[in-house]
């Protein structure tokens, strides 16, 4: 199939000064000549923000009157204005897929602000690159796919449960699967919760009333997913459950499976009786103190913050705190010391919890890793910065804060899922910023500690998050899916080899049998057009769609020829 | 798009256009939105280097380099630490290569051709299972052994495209292609022998004593 009649393509070059911040280190007016001299060019136009109403005017115009059938805006990054300029063609009867951008401000005049003279000739470079693509640029439209309304929540700890009620009470199906007899997760081992002091079997309680009563929400526990198919809208999932294996058609994902508190085996001459986890105190405390505990050293940062886990767990300080004040408050004959490195109680009510535990009498001593505190029979040693000597605590009761880790299995979730886990064996968000709730993969979502250690507010606040994000589709019914992606461009060529389907990170890719054959196919909205297959592929029957080996060749050529 | 989307074919193409040089910038492994695709870039880019310098490109000229978007400074270092390459080798075919111009030109064609076709694209997309869970009788490759079975190859595969680019021209005996390519006759009988059973090529005569072999051209209607 031929690309295009080169004959009628018409190209409008949109070239964008940006106020100053691209025309102040440009030569502009060579940008704009030599645009002109670009094959199939027929008009180009220099604005003085290409992205304003009038600059957006500018290239509706150019679509009618001059018969654009292609536009290249040369200006800032495609990451935040090409969704514009592309809808900006659709309203002109553009297709949005004709039109290529060019990144002359991050890439020329920011980056080379100081050298005008070459920067100009990058910036003649890229756009002689945009101008040849675009010539051979197809038309391509959005992709449409169904969504079933259900969702599928993995993990029934807080997190988990209040994304499937907020789910639920927006009338969409929720299946829960926990690997546990019980639903709660982590609050079933906990005793009262900072900084309200609520009790957490309360919580517990309470929630999981409210989930088991809903008519949307089913739940499996001592359950685990054991296979999952297919991609946002369609996924099939294999849940064994205490029934036998169900198969259940999933329309969204939500990963909850919390994390796990470090057992120090080794450090501090640890012995689960009189040197603890904070995780083993919230029971002991829930049954009562021993009444002969009279002296209790709290260590902060036991196991983290170190080379092998370099990260701060960041809740250990707020537990400690809690349970510091917990403890003066319910023995006041009790003592309390917590040997910190650097306090982490970020937010408001933490720093009140903190200032509160003062008030309270708990003692804090600052120790320097290098020096760290001493576990003896009775007594824990610790040099005092501030008094500039040794000093020995009693301490009937030592308890180590350790790092909340991720679940041991969290890698065979990722791995069944295929969605990325950090360094430290956390899931790992689409983006930090931009998507923290949202795996890379569409349609799959994260929240709690399962993503890193969270508090209870944090937990909730992420669960109803990934609730709202998972809503966006299921509210749809359908998502659409950017056409840029794998094609079977030449059918005859595949010899359904399926090396590409192996290669495929996404899964996008089958072999079928078809009338001709055993022939590749491709899940549009599984395909992400990471290019790997068509790369790869010895028949070269795959292509990628605005991306294709023509338009890059075309782009090395006059890379090459606009700078011999 | 992903450096995943790098295909070598076009990369040897890109030289012999006169490219000087090339650098691919991926994401750090296991911390890449496309998951994967740098560990493809990275493997066929180190193919490509192999197969340059086996047809006298310096393999300076080609380089993957990772870093990520919040890392300025090491990107304008990788940047910089190039260009001063590439700028110390000169132009493609001068002083920096093994092979000069125009025979490197030729050289590179022969490249594309192999980068293009089945074995080479075959072998490097199963790197990742060769070298992990095994090849189908379940034998482990280490990063070496794979890297010396990449090595025979590309010694085989320019052999072989070189042979179909004479034949290309004309109609060659055994004895006319070991003359021009100046490898040992036995191994042109042995390709020449595997191409006909392929399909690439046939007899076409017989020139006094010596058949005489054509190329069959390969379009899929
Ligand atoms: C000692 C300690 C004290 C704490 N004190 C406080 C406090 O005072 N205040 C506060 O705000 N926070 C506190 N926290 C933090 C609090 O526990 C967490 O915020 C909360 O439990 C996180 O909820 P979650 O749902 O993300 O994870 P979790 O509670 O860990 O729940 C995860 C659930 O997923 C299940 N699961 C795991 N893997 C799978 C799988 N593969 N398949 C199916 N199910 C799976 C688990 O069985 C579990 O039920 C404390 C934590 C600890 C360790």
């Amino acid at each position: 199939m031929p690309e295009n009649h080169a004959s009628d393509i018409r190209i409008g070059v949109f070239i964008c000064h940006c106020g100053s911040n691209i025309a102040g280190y440009l030569d502009m007016e060579a940008l704009a000549d030599f645009a002109e001299t670009r094959p199939h060019v027929v008009f180009v136009q220099r604005n003085l923000y290409t992205c304003s109403e009038s600059g957006i005017n500018e290239i509706k115009k150019g679509i009618q009157e001059q018969d654009l059938n292609r536009v290249v805006v040369a200006s800032c990054t495609p990451r935040t204005h090409e969704p514009l300029f592309r809808s900006s063609c659709a309203e002109a009867g553009l297709n949005p897929y004709l039109f290529e951008m060019v990144n002359i401000r991050d890439q020329c005049s920011w980056v080379h602000m100081q050298e005008k003279t070459d920067a100009t000739e990058k910036a003649r470079e890229l756009i002689g690159m945009g101008i040849a693509k675009a010539a051979l640029l197809q038309p391509q439209e959005i992709i449409l796919s169904e969504v079933q309304t259900r969702a599928l929540v993995i993990g029934g700890g807080i997190a988990g449960l209040t994304a499937s009620l907020s789910l639920a009470r927006r009338g969409y199906e929720v299946v829960v699967v926990e690997k546990d007899q019980a639903l709660g997760g982590m609050l079933n081992h906990l005793y009262k919760l900072g900084p309200q002091m609520q009790a957490a079997k309360e919580l517990a309680a309470e929630t999981v009333q409210k989930v088991n009563a809903h008519p949307k929400i089913t739940v499996f526990t001592r359950a685990h997913v054991t296979q999952v198919k297919g991609f946002i809208g369609k996924f099939e999932v294999t849940v064994e459950t205490q029934s036998g294996a169900k198969k259940i058609d999933i329309g969204i994902i939500i990963v909850a499976t919390g994390a796990q508190p470090l057992v120090p085996e080794g450090l501090y001459g640890y012995d689960g009786k009189r040197t603890v986890t904070q995780f083993q105190l919230e029971t002991m405390l829930a049954k009562g103190l021993d009444a002969a505990v009279r002296h209790v050293v709290m260590i902060q940062c036991v196991g983290s913050r170190n080379d092998e886990r370099p990260f701060c767990a960041k809740i250990c300080c707020q537990t400690a705190v809690k349970n510091a004040i917990l403890i003066r408050r319910q023995y006041p004959e009790t003592k309390v010391s917590i040997l910190y490195r650097d306090m982490q109680m970020y937010g408001v009510e933490n720093e009140a919890m903190f200032r509160d535990s003062k008030a309270a009498g708990v003692r804090y001593i600052n120790y320097d890793p290098a020096d760290p505190p001493q576990v003896k029979a009775d007594k824990v040693g610790v040099y005092h910065p501030l008094l500039g000597r040794k000093m020995e605590l009693a301490a009937d009761l030592v308890v180590l804060s350790t790092p909340l880790l991720a679940r041991e299995d969290a890698h065979e979730t990722s791995q069944l899922l295929r969605v990325p886990v950090n360094e430290n064996g956390f899931f790992l968000e689409g983006h930090v910023k931009l998507k923290p709730l949202d795996f890379a993969t569409d349609g799959i979502f994260l929240c709690g500690s399962a993503r890193f250690p969270a508090n209870i507010r944090e937990a909730v606040a992420q669960g109803l998050g990934a609730a709202a994000r998972a809503s966006i589709p299921l509210s749809k019914g359908s998502v659409e899916v950017e056409p840029i992606i794998s094609v079977l461009a030449d059918e005859d060529a595949c010899r359904g080899c399926g090396l590409c389907v192996a290669l495929c990170p996404y899964g996008a890719l089958e072999v079928r049998q078809t009338e001709k054959g055993r022939k590749v196919h491709v899940i549009n909205v599984a395909c992400k057009g990471c290019g790997i297959c068509a790369a790869t592929c010895y028949q070269h029957a795959l292509s990628i769609n605005s991306f294709t080996d023509r338009q890059i060749e075309a782009q090395i050529d006059a890379f090459l020829t606009v700078h011999p | 798009m992903c450096t995943g989307r790098l295909d070598p074919a076009i990369v040897a193409k890109a030289f012999k256009k006169g490219l000087d040089g090339l650098l691919v910038v991926g994401c750090y492994f296991g911390d890449c939105h496309y998951i994967s695709g740098n560990y493809q870039a990275q493997a066929k880019i180190e193919m490509t280097r192999r197969l340059f310098e086996h047809i006298g490109v310096n393999p300076q000229r080609l380089a993957f380099k990772q870093c990520s978007s919040g890392e300025a400074a090491v990107f304008v270092e990788i940047v910089n630490t190039f260009d001063a390459t590439i700028r110390e080798l000169g132009p493609l075919g001068g002083d920096g290569d093994a092979v000069r111009n125009p025979a490197l030109s030729e050289k590179l064609a022969t490249a594309e051709a192999v980068l293009a076709g089945e074995k080479m694209r075959w072998v490097i997309g199963k790197k990742t299972p060769f070298t992990t869970s095994g090849n189908m009788y379940g034998e482990i490759f280490t990063e070496h052994e794979f890297n010396r079975a990449i090595d025979m190859i590309i010694v085989e595969e320019t052999e072989v495209q070189e042979i179909l680019g004479q034949l290309r021209q004309k109609a060659l005996s055994v004895a006319e292609l070991a003359g021009s390519l100046a490898i040992p006759p036995a191994r042109i009988f042995r390709y020449v022998t595997a191409l006909k059973r392929k399909g690439f090529v046939a007899l076409e005569g017989i020139s006094g004593r010596s058949p005489k072999y054509k190329l069959i051209s390969q379009e899929v209607s």
